[in-house]
């Protein structure tokens, strides 16, 4: 019976294990700073991932598109509800994370009579510099990550979800390499559209090497691209208005990404 | 939270505020053994205008705030952004009026957040008809009457310019070349219609210097008689806001623009 201890821990790491195993195909999402703000990018076939939250928060998400719906309406309410109650400078990323998703989250995963939430999201809070940018990514069972490893000493300036562990890991290992803060909005699509060849190579080859040259990763790429598109939204630092999100025309993304 | 993510309620900023009790429709009538609130004087904003020219549609109001005789505030904002191309001017109480620019902001961005869409100007036009609708307690009592003028740019078909006054009711009127309400609004309706008709221009044809002429003409005409409405002051260099929306967005014109034209064609 579930009710043991042994059998609710068994429950809990079979939950896990299928979560973890549907979650493995989806189409990793990189958000990172760069000079004039914050620019998500992924690759996807049909449905939107990236979804403006609040003035200066956006989302990004993979996993089952009714929960993603059901966790993206739930952080719209709490940050309009807040920003329409007190203003608009009290809704704060770090609390709709930590105070109201992630319990949110970890009771439902908890629960095995109940269904789990299948997503794995990434957010990301603009600042008036690189250095003040939040990044978090909250997990299918509540927990919360800040951008890149525990091992950094100081944030990195970007945060990535893949499907699987790996893929995470390659993308933050690339990033760690070429990524800079202070960068261009072209420099940055560069460099995500890498991270994003790369995680997307270990969803098919776990065993993809540590460093895959820049010819393989424009080799996936393309190959990718055949059936897909891009898709990126920005997070901008400066405006007269309060809304920094836009998401990114495709001929704008043409013309930053060609050359 | 995310009870009802289906349904007509999902998309309604309103709808969820009320479910939390952050927002509540105007009491009716004053409770019974209440004399009602006849000693109280609200705070009263007024004059405001708008009307189309070449380069879309002009918003201006004065800075007046007023309680019966007493100015209360000589800097009050009438014209309000609600979004990248829509403002709300108000005359009216200002308490309710200011909250109710605030319910619409909220309303209209969380539409377009979650819905993944822009809400169409029909929907906008009917979303502050309903905030007005569910203030009639307040007008009824006399003493939260707002009647706010609409004015945004509609990108279906050719793009055009659009306009709108409520009655303190929440009734729309669209109108096809200007709109006036508050109290200066009789003889800003005068100038209004004297220079569509028989100015040099009618005014959907004048330039933004000529239309900008026009407003401060017209507040300057209704501050004359009108003690509520502010109209310019030369010493304190308080001057109206003038709004422009057009297909590019919402410019606020600055001070010295203003002032320069109100020295040069009205002074």
């Amino acid at each position: 019976m579930i009710e043991e201890p042994y059998r609710w821990v068994e429950a809990i790491a079979n939950r896990r294990e299928y979560i973890e195993t549907q979650l493995a195909p989806g189409s990793p999402i990189a958000a990172l700073s760069f000079r004039d703000g914050i620019l998500f990018l992924t690759v996807g076939r049909a449905r939107q991932k990236l979804f403006e939250i609040y003035d200066r928060i956006a989302m990004g998400a993979i996993g089952h598109p009714g929960d993603i719906e059901r966790l993206r309406m739930a952080a719209i309410e709490l940050a309009s509800t807040e920003g329409f109650t007190r203003s608009a400078a009290d809704v704060s990323l770090r609390r709709l994370a930590f105070y109201s998703l992630s319990p949110l989250l970890k009771t439902a995963f908890e629960q095995v009579y109940g269904a789990p939430y299948l997503a794995r999201m990434i957010f990301a809070e603009v600042g008036a510099t690189p250095a003040d940018d939040l990044f978090l990514r909250v997990e299918y069972d509540g927990a919360i990550a800040a951008a890149g490893s525990a091992a950094d000493a100081k944030p990195p300036g970007f945060s990535v979800i893949g499907g699987t562990a790996r893929g995470t890991e390659l993308m933050e290992e690339l990033l760690r390499r070429e990524h800079d803060s202070s960068s261009t909005l072209k420099a940055a699509l560069k460099v995500a559209l890498d991270a994003w060849s790369v995680g997307s190579m270990a969803r098919r080859e776990p065993a993809v090497g540590e460093n895959p040259s820049r010819e393989t990763l424009r080799q996936e790429r393309e190959k990718e691209l055949q059936s897909a598109t891009v898709e990126a939204g920005l997070l901008e630092r400066a405006g007269t208005s309060a809304i920094r999100y836009r998401q990114m025309s495709a001929e704008e993304l043409q013309e930053m990404t060609s050359a | 939270m995310t009870k009802d993510s289906l349904g007509a309620a999902a998309s309604d900023f309103p709808a969820l505020l009320r479910q939390h009790g952050l927002l509540n429709e105007a009491a009716l009538w004053p409770p019974a053994g209440n004399p009602g609130p006849t000693a109280f004087t609200p705070t009263q904003a007024t004059t405001i205008l708008a009307f189309k020219f070449t380069g879309g549609v002009l918003v201006a109001g004065d800075r007046r705030a007023t309680a019966g005789n007493t100015v209360v505030y000589d800097r009050a904002d009438k014209v309000l952004e609600i979004d990248r191309h829509s403002i709300m001017a108000i005359a009216g109480v200002p308490a309710t009026a200011w909250e109710m620019a605030r319910v619409l902001e909220h309303s209209l961005q969380y539409f377009r957040r979650t819905q993944l869409q822009e809400m169409s100007v029909d929907g906008k036009v009917r979303a502050l008809s309903k905030l007005l609708r569910d203030n009639f307690g307040f007008v009824v009592q006399g003493i939260g009457v707002v009647v706010p003028i609409f004015a945004t740019y509609d990108f279906a078909g050719e793009g055009q310019a659009r306009l709108y006054f409520y009655d303190a009711m929440g009734a729309q009127f669209e109108v096809a070349e200007y709109a006036a309400t508050g109290s200066g609004s009789p003889a800003v309706r005068g100038v209004l219609f004297y220079e569509n008709r028989w100015g040099k221009k009618p005014l959907h044809k004048l330039g933004e210097q000529d239309a900008v002429t026009v407003a401060l003409r017209a507040l300057d005409t209704a501050a004359e008689a009108d003690t509520a409405t502010g109209g310019v002051d030369r010493n304190a260099r308080i001057f109206p806001i003038i709004k422009v929306i057009s297909r590019d967005g919402i410019k606020t014109l600055p001070d010295r623009q203003i002032a320069a034209r109100f020295n040069s064609t009205v002074a």
